[in-house]
């Protein structure tokens, strides 16, 4: 048993609390970004508004907080670095009350790569879904691209993750002493006691050492009341700024008429398609072939024909910057005008259970709107997919 | 010529509702006039045929519709169900007095279902029977 003196308070509550909810809504929003199913997106991008929130208070915390949670204490030179890397190699690591010089690289890191995720995501999410604060400004391309980065910047973060642990692991290790554990309870024994104990651990001082922190650094208390203002009005701005992005209009949207030839003529067998589905030469090639159209006649008068065949090529995919519109924008050459038949859908789609779409409710693989719930509206929003849903 | 017009007047006057009233009437009367226009021995549409059309697998049309019945069910009084899996309301008149009401929809769609099923056009013979069959149904 250590005697109260033995210990050091190094990591305030705020901090504590800050690294354990970190934890669980990165390794949340990672398990629902690799493994997850799409209608999951919203506790996904929630879970990103949360470590957004969390960033801002880290940040602030760091000019704010208590000795061993500011910047200003693990802030080290190259010098340092490279004597502390020294020292593991040789099993013997310079002792560090607070981050040493590698953990502290790594909490820089990880807070650079969470934002990044946050920035692509959030352009992901407004680009390609068209939805959230990014919505009204992002085109599709730019999304695309920017969903790239976001999955490469996942696996980068899952290797730092791993090596975080393996660096606690290590260090716990050598020091004899439970990092994990005094991120609970904020502790760690004093560095000049422990060593004088006699373990492996080099003792400060030695030549290998640096002038780091393996004493006590000076007390600087928190300025918790400074903190709360600057978190509330950093995040007064960042929501206030988001509330306004989001009021903006998607920009992959435009405003469709409804035109009463097409909604009552084409939903009599199936659902009405939206416009948006098919590119202006597919609609036209599917108006011209009504007396055979799917295996039914579904012909229509001369000039019911033509204003439905304007209306659906007025407003064809050409005219949207949705992920629909975008990716079903490439038929089969085969089968010009069945969506179904499009290389996306087909893909999209590969992992439903073939027999889904041949039994009740779905019945047919062109009746989205048995698993999409706001098909007719042409956004095939993630949150809204959910196969045979509702109906009997 | 005047064998066509005792036909028809003895049709108008089995009819128990006033013909303008009653917008099936007129359609089975417009149907009366193609159909003895089509053949000269026209004596009335029959509910008998217009079941036995209803129930036909006829093979003839298009390979996934072999029969009314591929649509609309066994029975008239059924909701049917398209290929896409979109409901059908019933077509028998005692379970959907608006069934065979509107002109424009009773062609349309004879036009098309006949085609699908049959491969050509239904008569009018054909038509009126199975209107007729609906209508005791
Ligand atoms: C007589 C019934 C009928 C009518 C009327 C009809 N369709 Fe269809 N349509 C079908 C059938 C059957 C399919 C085959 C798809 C299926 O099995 O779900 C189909 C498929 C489609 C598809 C392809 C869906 C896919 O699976 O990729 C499109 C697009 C389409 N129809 C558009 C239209 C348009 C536009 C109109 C109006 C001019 C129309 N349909 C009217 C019966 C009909
Ligand atoms: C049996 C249910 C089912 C039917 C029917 C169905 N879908 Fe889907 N769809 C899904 C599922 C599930 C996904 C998500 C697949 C995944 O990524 O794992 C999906 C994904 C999509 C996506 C991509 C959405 C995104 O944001 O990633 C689009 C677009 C789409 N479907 C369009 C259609 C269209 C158009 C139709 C009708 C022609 C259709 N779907 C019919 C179940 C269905
Ligand atoms: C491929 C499916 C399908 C087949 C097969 C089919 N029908 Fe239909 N039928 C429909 C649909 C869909 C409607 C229109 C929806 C509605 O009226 O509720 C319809 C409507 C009709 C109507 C119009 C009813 C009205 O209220 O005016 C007639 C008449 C009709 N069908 C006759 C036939 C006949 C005769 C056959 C067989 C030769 C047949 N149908 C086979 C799908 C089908």
């Amino acid at each position: 048993m250590q005697s109260l003196s033995e210990k050091v308070r190094v990591w305030d509550l705020a901090t504590r609390l800050y690294h354990w909810l970190q934890f669980l809504l990165v390794m949340g929003a990672l398990l629902i970004g690799f493994f997850g199913p799409e209608w999951f997106l919203d506790a996904h991008v929630y879970a990103g508004y949360g470590v957004l929130a969390l960033i801002v208070f880290r940040l602030v915390w760091g000019f704010a907080g208590s000795t061993y949670s500011r910047f200003s204490s693990f802030i080290f030179s190259p010098r340092d670095i490279l004597c502390h890397v020294r020292g593991v190699l040789k099993g013997r690591p310079s002792h560090h009350l607070g981050h040493n010089p590698l953990g502290a690289l790594m909490v820089f890191a990880l807070i650079g790569v969470l934002l990044l995720m946050l920035g692509s995501g959030l352009v992901v999410l407004g680009g390609v879904e068209n939805q959230g604060p990014l919505a009204g400004f992002i085109g599709f391309d730019l999304g695309v691209r920017a969903r790239f980065v976001h999955k490469v910047f996942a696996y980068l973060l899952v290797g730092m993750i791993v090596l975080h642990v393996m660096g606690v692991v290590l260090e716990s290790r050598l020091s004899g002493f439970s990092l994990v554990r005094s991120m609970f309870d904020g502790n760690k024994p004093r560095p000049d006691i422990v060593h004088a104990a006699g373990d492996g651990f080099e003792p400060a001082g030695n030549a290998d050492d640096m002038a780091g922190n393996a004493h006590p650094l000076p007390d600087v208390p928190a300025r918790t009341g400074r903190a709360i203002l600057a978190v509330i009005v950093s995040g007064a701005v960042i929501v206030g700024a988001g509330v306004l992005g989001s009021a903006v209009p998607a920009s992959g949207f435009i405003d469709l008429p409804s035109n009463d030839n097409y909604s009552s003529e084409c939903a009599e067998c199936h659902m009405l398609y939206h416009p948006s589905l098919l590119p202006r030469d597919s609609w036209l090639k599917l108006m011209a072939n009504l007396e055979d159209h799917f295996g039914e006649d579904a012909s229509l008068d001369d000039s019911v024909t033509q204003d439905i065949a304007n209306y659906l090529s007025t407003y064809s995919s050409e005219a949207w910057d949705t992920e629909a519109a975008n990716e079903l924008r490439t038929v089969d050459p085969q089968k010009p005008y069945e969506i179904t038949a499009t290389p996306f859908w087909k893909r999209t789609h590969a992992r439903i259970d073939p027999t889904i779409f041949e039994t009740r409710p779905v019945l047919s693989k062109g009746n989205c709107a048995a698993c999409h719930w706001d098909a007719e509206s042409g956004r095939f929003a993630d949150q809204k997919i959910e196969i045979a849903h509702g109906q009997k | 010529m005047i064998k066509k017009a005792l036909v028809l007047s003895a049709l108008l006057a089995f009819s128990a509702v006033p013909a303008q009233a009653d917008p099936r009437q007129d359609i089975l009367d417009q149907l009366a006039v193609e159909a003895s226009a089509a053949d000269a021995n026209f004596s009335g549409f029959s509910a008998a045929r217009g079941e036995k059309l209803f129930r036909t697998k006829f093979g003839t049309g298009k390979p996934a519709t072999p029969s009314c019945t591929s649509c609309h069910t066994e029975s008239p009084r059924n909701v049917g169900e398209t290929r896409a899996g979109k409901a059908i309301d019933p077509v028998a008149v005692s379970v959907n007095p608006s069934r065979f009401t509107d002109p424009a929809k009773v062609a349309k769609w004879f036009r098309r279902n006949c085609k699908s099923v049959i491969g050509r056009e239904c008569t009018a013979l054909e038509k009126g029977d199975y209107i007729t069959f609906m209508m005791t149904q």
